[in-house]
């Protein structure tokens, strides 16, 4: 069985009767010392003999997980994120065990979720690429999240667009989104615009974001973000689709390879979605990629996408990255 | 003469009909002349399509000499999302 820091912290505060047991070796008790927890200390081999609950405790709450299932052991908690969230939860009363699996890695840890935590994102465009964007923004630790799009839901959006369900049809996308990524994280604060982004609105709506999310179905939106983006000098996730193919590119950072350096001058129309056609699956994987390069740029972890535009076909699965 | 491979994404894949094609060059062509030949050879498919060039994974921003055993991809801006 899994306990979460704060749940145990419950359990102090209500007098349960338990044993919390750190289990990890001299050296890592060395390092990383449990704080404000009434422990003991015993090899996973020789746990105590007791009627009270036991509450194993490890690094990272993976080895008590194995120890409890392996052993079928009754009556016993792993604690959920280890000491790591134990003493996050200690210190700021946060609880960030449920994101333990990824705080695990090296170049997140707790300093890295927290970061996440007080980052400020904007989606522009809730359709194939913002649901999949959201959704994985949210339930990596995201907190601050403001969604734009202007458009209500149609039926044929269903087949790529999984934060949408049949009864959400003719409603408002960032109404109907937001109630989805709020069931995924409560604590979240998602501001739904329902309006689309204009040369009037756009600076006022980007102007406290970290780091702006395009994932909208035209070249001239695409460019109203981008001279943005510059303006505010706010980096800039570009993400575009066509049929089983997709681009993504970390633009704008340091004021250096924009859009307008990506594709100069005046576009002639392209092909959207509901012209090309496109499978439900393609924009999942690139609005993925498009999340996963939002962390790494708001986390520095390198390599990157930044100054980079990767070029995916879902038909080959064949990349080429091309250094701006 | 040189060899050149172009990588083929996007409208430049349909336009073609392929992934992947080399192409037999004059030795000194360039990526504008590159870039034409693929035109041509698409018949009217590019026509009017935007397309940016890069030699060996990295843009070229003005005309550049091609060289035996470079890799070139034409990439088309694309919008859906």
């Amino acid at each position: 069985m899994i306990i979460t820091p704060k749940e145990l912290q419950n359990w102090i505060e209500n007098n349960h009767y338990f044993k919390a047991v750190d289990i990890r070796g001299e050296e890592q008790r060395y390092d990383l010392p449990i704080m404000g927890l009434d422990h003991m200390i015993a090899h996973e081999n020789n746990l105590p003999n007791t009627s009270d609950k036991l509450v194993l405790i490890c690094q990272f709450g993976i080895v008590t997980e194995g120890i409890i299932i392996e052993n079928d052991l009754k009556e016993t908690f792993s604690l959920l994120g280890g000491v790591e969230a134990w003493n996050a939860f200690h210190a700021q009363q946060k609880d960030m065990s449920r994101w333990s699996r990824q705080t695990i890695l090296r170049e997140v840890g707790i300093e890295g979720q927290t970061k996440l935590m007080n980052s400020k994102v904007v989606i522009i465009g809730m359709g194939g690429l913002g649901c999949p964007v959201a959704q994985s923004l949210i339930t990596c630790g995201i907190k601050n999240l403001k969604i734009i799009d202007g458009d209500a839901v149609e039926l044929s959006n269903l087949h790529r667009q999984p934060l949408y369900g049949f009864d959400d049809v003719g409603r408002m996308k960032v109404h109907a989104a937001k109630d989805t990524l709020q069931a995924l994280s409560d604590s979240a604060l998602i501001d739904a615009v329902q309006f689309n982004l204009d040369e009037n609105n756009g600076l006022r709506l980007l102007a406290d974001a970290n780091v702006v999310l395009d994932a909208t179905d035209n070249i001239s939106t695409r460019k109203l973000i981008d001279k943005l983006c510059k303006r505010l000098n706010i980096p800039m996730v570009y993400g575009a689709l066509y049929r089983y193919e997709g681009q993504v590119a970390i633009l704008n950072v340091n004021g250096k390879g924009g859009y307008s350096e990506l594709f100069p001058g005046k576009i002639p129309s392209v092909d959207n979605c509901s012209e090309a056609g496109i499978l439900g699956m393609l924009p999942g994987i690139i609005g993925n990629i498009q999340a996963l390069e939002t962390v790494k740029l708001l986390l520095d972890i390198k390599p990157n996408l930044i100054g980079k535009l990767l070029l995916y076909d879902g038909m080959s699965h064949t990349t080429q990255t091309i250094k701006l | 003469m040189i060899k050149i491979k172009l990588k083929c994404f996007s409208q430049v894949k349909y336009a073609l009909e392929t992934d992947e094609l080399i192409f037999e060059l004059e030795d000194g062509t360039t990526s504008y002349e590159f870039e034409k030949i693929v035109r041509q050879r698409s018949g009217d498919k590019l026509e009017g399509v935007t397309l940016r060039i890069a030699v060996n994974q990295e843009y070229v921003k003005d005309d550049t000499e091609l060289y035996d055993g470079d890799e070139v991809v034409l990439i088309p801006p694309v919008q859906g999302g």
